[in-house]
This record gives C-alpha cells, sequence and structure tokens, in this order.
C-alpha cells in the first residue's frame, strides 16, 4: 500500500517538475508568432506609459489594418524598467521594449539580443521625455523653489533607491548633476567635492527609500514627507486624478529619455519583425506623440511640443545623461560599489 | 519525546524504503538544489570576494539590523506567545473560539498588506504615530521599532501554535497536586507548568526568528530602507538583485541562511540532550 503511494508519489512529481520544465517553450509557441491576416506582438514595458499605450495601441491597430488588412494583437506586460530589462535577457520574449533608462537597453544590447543601431530610429530612439522635478504640498507651504531647500534642516524628502529604481537615478543625477553646473546656493560650478557635500545634506533629509518611483509617490500621496523629488509626468497625472500637491521644476535638472526598441532576437524567431518595426516608428508620429503629451510626458516631436508648451515650460539649465559621459559611466561613477552615492550615503548614515 | 516513538518503530520495516525514497527526493528537489545553487553562486568567486562581500559595511550594517531586530522581535514573541498560549488553553471566556482563530490570520495575510496596514496606523501622519512621535519622540515607522511591530504581527503563530498542542497534553495532575500541598499559582506555573513548556516556547520562538530573518514583504514598506540607517538584508539583497549584484544578493543569503542553520542545530541539540537526561 505505502510502496504503491511512494510510486504514485514519485510519477506526481516527475510529472509536475517535467511540465514546469516544458511550460516555457510552450509559452513562447503561443506568444509571438504570425500568420497571413493576424500578428501578436509582445510588448514589454515599465510601468509609466501604460495608460499612453492603452490609447496608442488602438491607434496603431487600425493604422496597419488599413494599411496591410493584418490584424495586429497584442500582449502587454508592465513593471518596473529593470526588472523588465532583466526579463527579457533572461528569456521573455518581447518583441518591443520600452524602458525608462537607456542603460536598461544597454543589458539587452550587451546580451546579444538586440544587434541593431536602435538609436537611428525615430528620435535618437527615445519615445518621450520628462524632467526631474519635485512634488510639494497644496500651498507650497515650505515655500520649496529650488535644490538647495532640499537640504534645509528637518525637510523631510521622499527619493526612491537608486540600487531598485531607475527613476532614483535620474533623481540623482539631476540633484548632482545641477551641484556640479553651479546651479544650487553655496555649491560653485565644477566643484565634485561642494557637491558632493549638497548630495550628502539632501541624503542626510530623506526619510524613506521606497522600492520604485510610483511606491515613492503613493507614499508622499499618503501624506508622507514634504518633499517627493520625482518625474514632472508623475505630477501631471496626479494631478489630472484629483491629488492636490504641487509641481516645483528646479533651475537646473536633467532631460529623462525614455528609449523604445525591437528586440532582434525574438521578433526573427517570432517572424513579427515588419510589425514590431512599425509600431515602434509609430510612436514616433504626432498622433502618438499627442497622446504621451496628455500624459504628462514632453513630446519629442517638435510641433507637439510647440503645441503643448504652456503646459510644459522650459527648463533654465537643462542637461542630458550626457553631462555625465552617458550611462554605462554613470552607473560606474555615481551608482557603482565606490561611487558618488554610495559614498555619500554611507558618509550621511554612517556616522 | 513522544514523536520519537513511531519512528523508532518504522526503522526496522522495509517497506517504507520507498516511502523515504520520496521524501529524500522531494526534500532534495524542492530545498536541497535550490540552496546548492545559491551557495555554488555566492562562492563563485572564491571565499575572500564572498568574504569581502558580507563584510561591505552596507551589507554588514544590513545584517545586522536584521538580526538584532529578528532578536528582539522573538524575545518579545517568546513571552507573549507563552502568555497567549495559556490564556487560550486553560480559561474559558465568551469569544474564546474566534480569538483561537484570529491568531492564525497573520499567516493568511500578503505580508506587503501588513506593511502597509503598520504604515496607516502608526505612520507618521496619523493620529498614533503623531502621538507616539510628538509627545514620546517615538519614531515608530520607517524605523527600527517598525520593523519589529511588522515581525511580531508575522510570526505571532509560529509560537502560540507550537506551544498549544504541548499545554493541552500536559497532565494537570500534578498541578493539583501541588495545589493540594499549598503551592501558590506561580509557584506552580515555575515549577510544573513553565518547565514543559520552555522546549515548545523556545522551539517556536527559533522557527518565528528563523522566518523574520528572511521577511520581506512588510519590512520594505515600513522599515524606511535607508542603506546604513533602516535597510535589513532581504531590502539590500532586492537593491542587489535589482543592481545585477548577483554575488552580494547570494552571499548575504548565505549567511541568512548560515545563521538560521546554526540556530536551528543548536536547538536540536538542546531537544535531544532533554531527552537523554529524561
Amino acid at each position: 500500500m505505502n510502496k504503491r503511494f511512494a510510486a504514485l508519489a514519485l510519477i506526481a512529481l516527475s510529472l509536475a517538475l517535467a511540465a514546469c520544465g516544458q511550460s516555457q517553450p510552450d509559452d513562447s509557441d503561443s506568444t509571438g508568432g504570425t500568420s497571413a491576416d493576424e500578428v501578436n506582438l509582445v510588448l514589454a514595458a515599465y510601468t509609466t506609459p501604460r495608460e499612453a499605450f492603452a490609447e496608442i495601441i488602438p491607434l496603431f491597430q487600425a493604422s496597419w489594418l488599413a494599411e496591410t488588412g493584418q490584424t495586429v494583437t497584442f500582449e502587454e506586460s508592465y513593471q518596473g524598467s529593470g526588472a523588465q530589462s532583466r526579463a527579457v535577457v533572461e528569456g521573455f520574449e518581447a518583441d518591443i521594449v520600452a524602458l525608462s533608462l537607456e542603460a536598461d537597453v544597454i543589458r539587452i544590447q550587451e546580451a546579444g539580443l538586440l544587434t541593431h543601431d536602435w538609436k537611428a530610429v525615430g528620435a535618437d530612439g527615445i519615445m518621450s521625455t520628462s524632467i526631474v522635478a519635485f512634488a510639494v504640498r497644496a500651498g507650497n507651504p515650505l515655500g520649496i523653489a529650488d535644490w538647495d531647500d532640499l537640504a534645509a534642516e528637518g525637510v523631510e524628502v521622499l527619493t526612491p533607491n537608486p540600487a531598485t529604481s531607475g527613476g532614483a537615478m535620474w533623481n540623482v543625477l539631476a540633484l548632482y548633476g545641477a551641484a556640479l553646473r553651479g546651479h544650487v546656493d553655496g555649491v560653485p560650478e565644477g566643484d565634485p567635492q561642494a557637491a558632493f557635500e549638497f548630495l550628502k545634506a539632501v541624503l542626510g533629509n530623506v526619510l524613506v527609500m521606497d522600492d520604485s518611483a510610483r511606491d515613492s509617490i503613493t507614499n508622499y500621496e499618503q501624506g508622507i514627507g514634504a518633499v517627493a523629488i520625482t518625474y514632472e509626468n508623475e505630477v501631471l497625472v496626479g494631478q489630472q486624478a484629483g491629488t492636490d500637491y504641487e509641481l516645483v521644476i528646479p533651475t537646473s535638472t536633467i532631460l529623462i529619455q525614455n528609449p523604445v526598441a525591437v528586440v532582434d532576437a525574438y521578433v526573427d524567431e517570432h517572424g513579427t519583425r515588419e510589425a514590431a518595426e512599425a509600431f515602434v516608428e509609430f510612436l514616433f508620429t504626432p498622433a502618438a506623440q499627442e497622446v504621451f503629451s496628455r500624459f504628462g510626458l514632453r513630446s519629442i516631436d517638435p510641433q507637439v511640443a510647440a503645441a503643448t508648451a504652456d503646459q510644459y515650460p522650459p527648463v533654465a539649465d537643462l542637461f542630458t545623461i550626457d553631462f555625465f559621459g552617458g550611462w554605462p559611466q554613470a552607473r560606474e561613477n555615481i551608482f557603482g560599489e565606490s561611487g558618488v552615492f554610495n559614498r555619500a550615503i554611507q558618509e550621511v548614515q554612517g556616522q | 519525546m513522544k514523536a520519537i516513538l513511531p519512528q523508532a518503530r518504522l526503522k526496522a520495516r522495509s517497506p517504507e524504503l520507498g516511502l523515504r525514497a520520496t521524501s529524500f527526493a522531494f526534500i532534495l528537489v524542492m530545498v536541497v538544489i535550490p540552496m546548492a545553487v545559491i551557495l555554488q553562486d555566492g562562492f563563485k568567486e572564491g571565499a575572500a570576494e564572498f568574504w569581502r562581500q558580507v563584510t561591505l559595511p552596507v551589507a554588514a550594517h544590513a545584517i545586522i539590523l536584521t538580526l538584532w531586530t529578528s532578536a528582539l522581535m522573538t524575545v518579545i514573541n517568546a513571552v507573549m506567545g507563552l502568555l497567549t498560549a495559556f490564556v487560550l488553553v486553560r480559561y474559558a471566556f465568551p469569544g474564546k473560539a474566534i480569538l483561537n482563530a484570529i491568531v492564525d490570520l497573520p499567516l493568511a495575510i500578503p505580508t506587503l498588506v501588513t506593511g502597509v496596514m503598520l504604515v496607516i496606523l502608526y505612520g507618521p501622519q496619523q493620529a498614533l504615530g503623531l502621538f507616539l512621535n510628538q509627545e514620546l519622540g517615538f519614531q515608530v515607522i520607517f524605523a527600527p521599532p517598525g520593523i519589529v511591530l511588522a515581525l511580531l504581527f508575522i510570526t505571532f503563530p509560529f509560537v502560540v501554535r507550537t506551544i498549544q498542542p504541548v499545554l493541552l497534553d500536559l497532565d494537570q495532575q500534578q498541578e493539583h497536586a501541588a495545589a493540594t500541598l499549598g503551592a501558590r499559582r506561580w509557584t506552580i506555573f515555575r515549577r510544573i507548568i513553565f518547565p514543559a513548556l520552555a522546549l515548545p516556547t523556545f522551539s517556536g520562538s527559533l522557527l518565528s526568528f528563523a522566518r523574520a530573518v528572511g521577511e520581506f514583504g512588510a519590512v520594505v514598506i515600513v522599515a524606511g530602507n535607508i542603506p546604513f540607517k533602516s535597510q535589513t538584508a532581504a531590502v539590500y539583497v532586492l537593491g542587489a538583485v535589482e543592481s545585477e549584484n548577483r554575488l552580494a544578493a547570494s552571499a548575504v543569503s548565505i549567511v541568512l541562511i548560515a545563521i538560521s542553520l546554526v540556530v536551528i542545530l543548536i536547538t536540536n541539540r538542546l531537544l535531544s540532550r532533554r531527552r537523554g537526561s529524561q
């Protein structure tokens, strides 16, 4: 009796394991794929553009159907940019990736899955932009106007953890960059030591470091902290949803650039290259750009940008990741094990 | 002590071999192999690099914070768990069945929700949190007390549920005899009841400690997660994973596993020594 039970259990176990092992190839068969009148695209994106994509995708489906007679279906996945990028590298067969920072696309390139020059598509492969800004409480009771106000004694600041959040990296780069460029009171231009001290002063005011930019803004909405360093689009979307916090744009800040690219290895495997490339190109059309601009993102299309200029005031000193020598260098120098950020947080908290 | 008897009887029989093989295979596949992968991962660049990873100030601080908050929680849990189990078993009162059921609920609640609940209750913007902070200067959320509270909530059933069955089985004749001889209630508890419950209390507490060391979901919400201040080992591991640092993630995980293993081995040793002495 027991022997039989044991044998059955063993069989059940091995079947279960075999099923686990097989499930992945099965999935890939059912996901990507194409036929004469239907094509399925897998989109792996970070969370911010979810609502915008919900409007853009139907537009693209209609235009592609009219143009080719082919119906496009989408499978969409949204999670943090870094997690999404790693999932693609580890075998999540996305035809298209839309991520929050270039470093996450570079990871897919380095894995050999993305081989074309993605920066040659559209506006340098950047589908949308935003800037690092502040959310402050209704009426701005602390009178926060610029970076130096975040270092004042007792100001509770929220910003996510750069180890887990791409958004947090943009925040730290904006803060440190503004200081290096001489746009923070009391920090001379081009003085890394003074900029480092300023970074420490702000980090000393940080109350919570959440996992992701979204968690951070959620905490802020619950009434935690006086200022949240965040993206302009997060604040604009929050205001659209009826929250009462206000947007403050500092004198100097970084331009957040969100890349999009076709993943060569997977579109070729699925035979979906044509539709995938058409979708990426569609994202750069005024029709799609207009949708992004309605969801708080600064358009890369000059005409759409001009039409929405009153909504998106210019920044006195706007710089890009190139100021730090590009993402690979920024990752190493600012966020590496002995990078600026880790040294600063250690000196602030380790005393 | 009772538990080892059936085992001893089984030993001699061979038909159970298949059963044993199944359970060994199951443990091997489900527990041992995944752990071996972590071990291999953490040591893939040698013991020196492993050691460097776990003694990095930020990692070491996270591990120490995890250990002391878990240890503090374990002590509180041991005392309060013992008390709760005693009340639930020995006293009759209205609503006892409901209270008994509530004890298990923390196991069913996603720990993330536990964290959110604690922030709502003790957060700096809430009445209770504000009172504690302003009147008593005591910050709960985004500070170690929040971590201890979250761990307490999550592991509370472990101690209660290990003590309860032992207490139910406890022969009350000795207590009655002691009472007849004039012993006071505290003396009876100290000399008769507690000795019988010490082991389940201890092993339940260690179980809760081992569970707490790896807790992530609730802690990430309430701790504040600032490196060198309020970042626990599990949250540090997440950061390491997210920033491509698998080595650091595996190395710190190995430390947590090793600590749990040592704790469990010590318990087993104590248990077997007690068995020998009886």
